[in-house]
């Protein structure tokens, strides 16, 4: 999707913006551009900005400096045109417990003008609530709630989707309903989605893009593919003496490899260095009786480029 | 502006589909009945005179020997001056004076009463109407409409003061035909005399009661405003409304030990009863009726623009 996006205006441009709050740098100089149709992820350990960057887009918070604009619109000076074009559920969809499902929907629907009650129905369906939409909120599961949440963020027809930390607190069948209304949206109705997440393997499964927020500042914006094959890949071998196979490479070849059991070793190489290492071993009479090869993850990519960091 | 009426549209659901809305209408109610049955059961009712207008007379006479008698006081004499042109009036005229709780009576004095419960209700209205949001973090999906925060708070601030309208309506409707059941209806058609620089005049007992409710509400006005500043300034309703209403209960014990002092005439709480210059005598005597409502004017123009900058300015973090 990121391909044909390039040669799109972006529907999000930061502009150098800054947020800082009592002299402390919160955010850094951040800019980039979102464009149609992509999912873009924010990863950064807790405390790097991703919520602060994403409040700041909707209006929330005020920057310190730069400017921010949807679909043209700046955020500070034009907010009403800006934030029409914005759905959003920041962190948990909060929801008002005493009204109904409809009551609710209906609330947020008299805040844009144009929004018909066929169009909330509408939602309603999209989201599979049409059920219990008249039961009060209080007595709705946190995955109806999350889901309400999306159909408030969608009634408008908003050409840009914003979710911090979306699959907080969802069930397997949540995070799958959700991932596939995201992809669904940016595919079809050619939406932008920006997630936040902790869970990297959430935002490797739903993410086009992924820029990383550390400390206040963008670190890297990739693709998610680019992002996961820069790093090394992995081998694991099931070997008859796993110990003496990791001296062997460490002797022969320098490479640390690991021996977590006695029969299986994992060596960190280059695609193209797989067949060296097994020539080593199989002249060393190591025997050999299964070879794969393990993608780096998400996780591991973004451990390196974070220095390391626990992301919780 | 233009989607306004929604606003208050979605205000008021907010206000009236809380199960506090209906406890509180419970109480309300409950506060009338337990006031009319109290003031039913509890005082003799006395027993109707076929020779008022020679009674009435009597009283006159008396009350003239009286105020000759402690010629000096301007402010007693003024009062048995306006008790002697009632009698004259009543005598004159034919009407014969209702001894006792009647229906408009009953009106009238359960007034200050139940507005002040009012008062506190519109108080936890506005207080739960802001905070709230914050505490649940319903604010972050209210705030990211095309709808600017000042119109939010508007439409908040305006919603409470309608409920405190619907409550005076309920208040009236309610202590009327109470009035009405317990002390009869016959009591509606009752006069109402007042005095007025030496000449009495019949008025209205609906305008009577409803300027009353009026007089009784600017204290409420100020301190819903008040909580509704505590509410934005802070974003925690337990606080403003423990706030508001301790100010508002303590005020009168305080202005009364500062009575003495010069500035306590700056004092809010010594301009928001304005009934000290319709009847009754000023807490200072330079106050005039002006006075006061050039520092009531004042007050509340610094509440709505502190509450308005900190509920638009800040940083929504929760």
């Amino acid at each position: 999707m990121s391909n044909n996006a390039e040669a799109n205006k972006p529907s999000v441009r930061l502009e150098h913006v800054s947020k800082r709050i009592g002299g402390k740098t919160i955010i850094d100089d951040l800019s980039f551009d979102i464009y149609s149709g992509e999912v873009f992820g924010f990863l950064g350990p807790n405390g790097a900005g991703k919520t602060t960057t994403i409040r700041m887009i909707v209006g929330l918070m005020r920057m310190s400096q730069g400017n921010i604009y949807i679909q043209g619109h700046s955020i500070k000076g034009e907010f009403k045109k800006a934030i029409r074009q914005v759905g959003a559920i920041v962190e948990n969809p909060e929801m008002y417990k005493f009204l109904t499902g409809y009551q609710n929907l209906l609330h947020y629907a008299r805040m844009i003008p144009g929004i018909s009650k066929d169009r909330i129905m509408e939602v309603v369906k999209l989201v599979e609530l049409q059920d219990r939409i008249h039961e009060k909120v209080k007595r709705y599961s946190l995955g109806m709630r999350q889901r309400l949440g999306v159909a408030q963020a969608l009634l408008h027809h908003p050409s840009v989707l914003i979710l911090d930390e979306p699959t907080n607190g969802l069930d397997p069948q949540g995070i799958h309903d959700l991932r596939n209304y995201m992809h669904k949206l940016s595919r079809e109705e050619n939406v932008s989605v920006i997630v936040s997440s902790h869970l990297l393997t959430e935002m490797q499964l739903m993410c086009d893009r992924i820029g990383i927020l550390q400390k206040g500042k963008l670190i890297g914006v990739e693709t998610v593919s680019e992002f996961i094959e820069k790093g090394a890949a992995k081998v694991r071998m099931q070997v008859d003496d796993a110990r003496l196979a990791a001296q062997i490479v460490k002797d022969k070849l320098s490479i640390d490899a690991a021996a977590p059991d006695e029969t299986t070793i994992e060596v960190p190489v280059d695609h193209d260095k797989i067949p060296v290492v097994i020539d080593t071993l199989v002249i060393s009479k190591i025997k050999i009786y299964s070879v794969i090869t393990v993608a780096k993850s998400l996780e591991d990519r973004f451990l390196e480029v974070t220095g390391g960091k626990s992301v919780e | 502006m233009s989607n306004f009426f929604g606003l208050l549209q979605n205000e008021n659901m907010k206000i009236y589909r809380r199960s506090s809305a209906k406890v509180m209408l419970i109480i309300m109610l409950g506060l009338i009945l337990a006031a009319g049955l109290i003031i039913k059961f509890s005082g003799d009712q006395p027993k109707d005179d076929p020779h008022w207008k020679q009674t009435l007379a009597q009283e006159n006479k008396e009350l003239n020997k009286q105020m000759v008698s402690i010629k000096g006081n301007k402010q007693v004499t003024e009062s048995f001056k306006k008790e002697i042109a009632i009698n004259e009036y009543r005598i004159e005229h034919n009407l014969k004076p209702q001894k006792g709780e009647t229906l408009w009576k009953f009106v009238d004095d359960t007034a200050s009463g139940l507005i002040m419960v009012i008062s506190i209700f519109t108080i936890i209205v506005v207080s739960t109407s802001i905070a709230s949001e914050f505490d649940t973090g319903t604010i972050k999906l209210l705030l990211t409409r095309p709808i600017y925060r000042t119109e939010i708070l508007l439409s908040k601030y305006v919603s409470a003061l309608l409920f405190t309208v619907a409550c005076l309506i309920t208040l009236f409707i309610a202590s009327w035909l109470l009035g009405g059941i317990l002390y009869g209806f016959g009591g509606a058609g009752e006069a109402h005399l007042l005095y007025d620089n030496g000449t009495v005049y019949q008025s209205s007992w609906t305008i009577d009661v409803w300027k009353n409710y009026l007089l009784n509400c600017v204290s409420l006005f100020m301190m819903v405003t008040f909580a509704a500043l505590i509410a934005s300034m802070f974003r925690n309703g337990g606080l403003a409304i423990g706030l508001s209403i301790f100010t508002m209960m303590a005020s009168s014990i305080v202005i009364t030990f500062l009575q003495k002092f010069d500035w306590v005439k700056y004092v809010l709480f010594a301009n928001t009863d304005l009934t000290q210059y319709t009847a009754g005598t000023p807490l200072r005597e330079e106050m005039t009726l002006g006075f006061s409502l050039t520092v009531l004017a004042v007050y509340y123009v610094i509440f709505v623009l502190v509450g308005w900058a900190f509920f638009t300015r800040r940083d929504i973090k929760a």
